[in-house]
């Protein structure tokens, strides 16, 4: 396979998943927004600060008289063409990676795809994204999910799919491991039995955020635990969104790539098997309050230097 | 879905006001009858309802922005997009018609095969003096640097899109052949396709002879060529790039053909051998179809500039490492100059009289010719020999005073560059337009490969002038296309 097209692969994998990660994090935190108006002081100040942190993002300027949640931050993140990390601009990219490689997706994956990018694009539909934005990022999410779908069913398993899945797990664990930092950060001083409803909520827009609401509650009956919800995010051996299943799939694909390779080009290889072998064998105490976020920290950067490492591997970007 | 038939046609309904003018018609004789192979599709449409008829139109725009199809303006990074508009209504093309068109294409893609052999080597037709070398030297795409080079199997040119048009009887006439990098066989293949979801049951009642095999028939041509006949080889297709208006045909073309779509950055040339950048290592290519000009295939031998090409890539064609499609060199073969040769070489070289008559054509450089041309530009086409897509033209009838002396200047300081014709108006076709159908001007454009022998895809691009009496039917002035349909019967058998 050809380096540049392994390369726009990969990307296009990551972007897609980065704008269906996006849109449902912006779904689920307009929601809670609302949800705390009347319990807590200054909603939207906070969700814009724990945005802009998750999403590496300097906080935009807030226009605190506009009405509505979407009137500033939605726009932000959702359209602002000085913004290239909203969701239009990862999916224009993610559309641009695809169509130099169309030749290696089925057609049926570069419909999709295409369909989605012209129906945001479409001004009455994106117009939906501030009177129900939940409309607008289902539409992203299921254009994610169905784009997904297409390519499972459709592509052989060759290399070109392998780099699709690693880009997306690869992204798909940053993601997860980044919303854990910040949130439990934030929430940490939910300490008080009179926050208990309050953290209940936090914590359950949390899961949202991962898709993870339904399958945690599956799990564990009851409240919604801060540290359940840490070691459902971080370790479930099998919910396709924790961080365990996406390095261990991300590894899986590398393997398949890297099938004939010489073992000393393994540095990404080895990289990701170290973090997965740390998540394995996690000492109980480096989950609690005092040194989680040093441990995710430290898996975060790993998870950063393998895909450093994947690139110049394979002389992508 | 209602397709219903109307009892009582009239030529009332989408055709009310439906004007012929002095162009030949493809559906209606000069009594306004349908003609006999347009008949069912003419009852058919009379018979769709307004709204339904609105709907199936809808329909093709919306399959063609959803499957990309299209050109691409870039400005910014999300550039922009457009779709060539694809009108609803087919052209319909008989057996009999369809047999002289394709006899007369492989008739004249043998003939400048050999004369771009003859040329390039022994020159018998320049020394026989049948065409002036003056011409071939002052030619803009002659290649000097590629004189004496063998190429695979002395094909020079693999892939060809002549351009077809007819006249006031009906008589198809060569407007120009493209013998470099011809494209528009993308929008041939997909037209049938949205064609056949729109409209199936019309679709159905016509014997319509498939298309799709040109993908898996361009392939074989392309390992034919292949060095050292190997049976196996590694065929690339060569793109610009996204930012090319024709990526499009790019990418499906390579996708229909399962090869590698790669730019000039994934090929390398080392030890006289062309490799590409895989994620493991580098692997050797052995055919290459190029969608890039000679002048930028290569900055070591063209233009020093191309950041497109590939340094070195001629010199391992010329060692014969490596096939290209089409080869170096074509350009002389379709310049407007040479056109009216033509059917001499065939005469020459086949010892054959033209199946295809050509459009009748002055030439500045001879001096009765030039006055004539001068005294009658309003009447006639002038266009400027190494241009395509519609530059460089002056539509005499068209034209202001101003358009015309401006012309004449550059005529005559520049003769070898211009050629005149008269002003041909092309045949017309019913066209949808805001819910009526209006005739609009066609022109044809088929596709013939060559490999081990010459054959011409049952099917073509008609692409047609959208803007009211325009004759202009290139995408990048307001055209749009037409699926093509070639019967495999002459079409009067069907109910």
């Amino acid at each position: 396979m050809l380096s540049r097209v392994a390369d726009a692969l990969f990307w296009m994998s990551r972007y897609l998943e980065r704008a269906e990660h996006l849109a449902r994090l912006l779904d689920v935190s307009f929601h809670l927004e609302l949800d705390l108006r009347g319990v807590s002081a200054r909603p939207a100040e906070q969700l814009a600060h724990s945005l802009s942190v998750i999403l590496q993002q300097p906080t935009p300027e807030l226009n605190g008289h506009a009405s509505g949640p979407l009137a500033g931050l939605g726009h932000w993140f959702t359209f602002e063409a000085s913004n290239p990390a909203c969701i239009m601009g990862c999916l224009t990219r993610a559309r641009m990676n695809a169509r130099g490689v169309r030749g290696n997706i089925s057609s049926a994956m570069w419909r999709e795809l295409n369909k989605l990018y012209w129906q945001l694009k479409d001004p009455e539909f994106a117009s939906r994204a501030s009177e129900s934005p939940h409309d607008f990022y289902q539409a992203v999410e299921c254009g994610s999910l169905l784009f997904q779908g297409v390519c499972d069913a459709t592509m052989t398993r060759d290399e070109g799919w392998q780099f699709i899945q690693l880009g997306k797990y690869l992204e798909r664990a940053d993601k997860t491991l980044r919303i854990l930092d910040v949130r439990y950060h934030m929430l940490q001083n939910l300490q008080n039995p009179m926050d208990l409803p309050l953290s209940n909520l936090q914590w359950a827009a949390v899961l949202r955020s991962c898709r993870a609401y339904e399958a945690y509650q599956r799990t564990y009956v009851g409240r919604v635990d801060p540290e359940r919800v840490v070691e459902f995010l971080l370790l479930h051996e099998s919910f396709p969104r924790s961080v365990r299943f996406c390095l261990e799939q991300s590894a899986r694909a590398l393997a398949a790539i890297e099938a004939d390779a010489d073992q000393n080009a393994r540095q990404a290889d080895r990289l990701l098997g170290r973090v997965i072998s740390d998540l394995k064998f996690v000492e109980h105490d480096q989950l609690q309050p005092g040194r989680l976020h040093e441990f995710l920290g430290g898996l975060l950067d790993r998870c950063t230097r393998a895909s450093v490492a994947l690139q110049s591997q394979y002389a992508l970007r | 879905m209602s397709e219903t038939v109307l009892d009582a046609p009239t030529v009332n309904g989408y055709f009310k006001g439906y004007a012929q003018r002095e162009a030949y018609d493809e559906m209606f004789d000069r009594d306004m009858r349908p003609r006999p192979h347009y008949e069912v599709l003419y009852q058919r449409l009379q018979g769709l309802p307004p709204e339904e008829f609105r709907r199936r139109k809808a329909m093709t725009d919306l399959s063609m922005l959803q499957e990309g199809v299209g050109f691409t303006v870039y400005r910014q990074e999300e550039g922009i997009e457009r779709v060539w508009p694809m009108d609803p209504v087919p052209r319909i093309i008989p057996a009999s018609e369809w047999k002289i068109i394709e006899s007369g294409l492989v008739q004249r893609l043998t003939t400048l095969n050999l004369f771009l052999k003859d040329l390039y080597h022994d020159q018998f037709i320049l020394r026989d003096r049948i065409i002036d070398p003056r011409l071939i030297y002052e030619g803009g795409y002659f290649r000097r640097e590629f004189m004496g080079a063998k190429v695979p199997r002395d094909i020079y040119v693999h892939i060809c899109g002549t351009d077809l048009i007819r006249d006031e009887n009906g008589q198809y006439l060569v407007l120009e052949d493209n013998c470099r990098t011809p494209s528009g066989v993308s929008y041939m293949l997909t037209n049938r396709q949205v064609l056949k979801r729109v409209f199936p049951l019309i679709f159905e009642q016509y014997g319509v002879r498939a298309t799709d095999d040109y993908p898996a028939a361009l392939l074989d041509v392309l390992k034919y060529i292949a060095p050292r006949g190997n049976p196996d080889p590694t065929v690339v297709l060569l793109t610009p790039g996204i930012y090319n208006s024709a990526y499009f045909e790019h990418s499906y073309l390579a996708m229909r053909m399962g090869i590698n779509l790669v730019e000039g950055r994934d090929l390398v040339v080392d030890q006289n051998c062309v490799w590409m950048r895989t994620t493991r290592g580098l692997r050797r290519v052995d055919v290459i179809y190029r969608r890039i000009d000679d002048d930028f295939l290569d900055p070591l031998t063209f233009r020093s500039d191309s950041m497109l090409g590939v340094p070195g890539l001629v010199n391992v064609y010329r060692a014969g490492q490596v096939a290209l499609a089409n080869s170096i060199g074509t350009g002389i073969a379709d310049d407007k100059g040479i056109y009216p040769f033509v059917p001499d070489m065939i005469r020459y070289y086949l010892k054959q009289e033209p199946i295809l008559a050509s459009v009748e054509t002055f030439r500045p450089v001879v001096k009765s010719q030039l006055s004539h041309i001068l005294a009658n530009l309003d009447k006639l086409v002038v266009k400027t020999v190494n241009e395509s897509g519609g530059y460089g033209m002056l539509i005499g009838p068209a034209s202001t005073a101003a358009q015309q002396a401006e012309f004449a200047d550059k005529v005559r300081a520049h003769p070898r560059d211009f050629i005149a014709q008269p002003t041909v108006p092309l045949s017309q076709h019913p066209t949808y337009v805001d819910g009526q159908l209006e005739g609009r001007h066609v022109d044809l454009r088929p596709f013939i490969l060559c490999g081990e022998k010459i054959t011409v895809v049952p099917g073509a691009l008609t692409r047609v002038a959208l803007p009211r009496g325009s004759l202009v039917v290139n995408s990048s002035q307001g055209g749009g296309s037409k699926d093509t349909w070639v019967l495999a019967d002459d079409g009067e058998k069907v109910s």
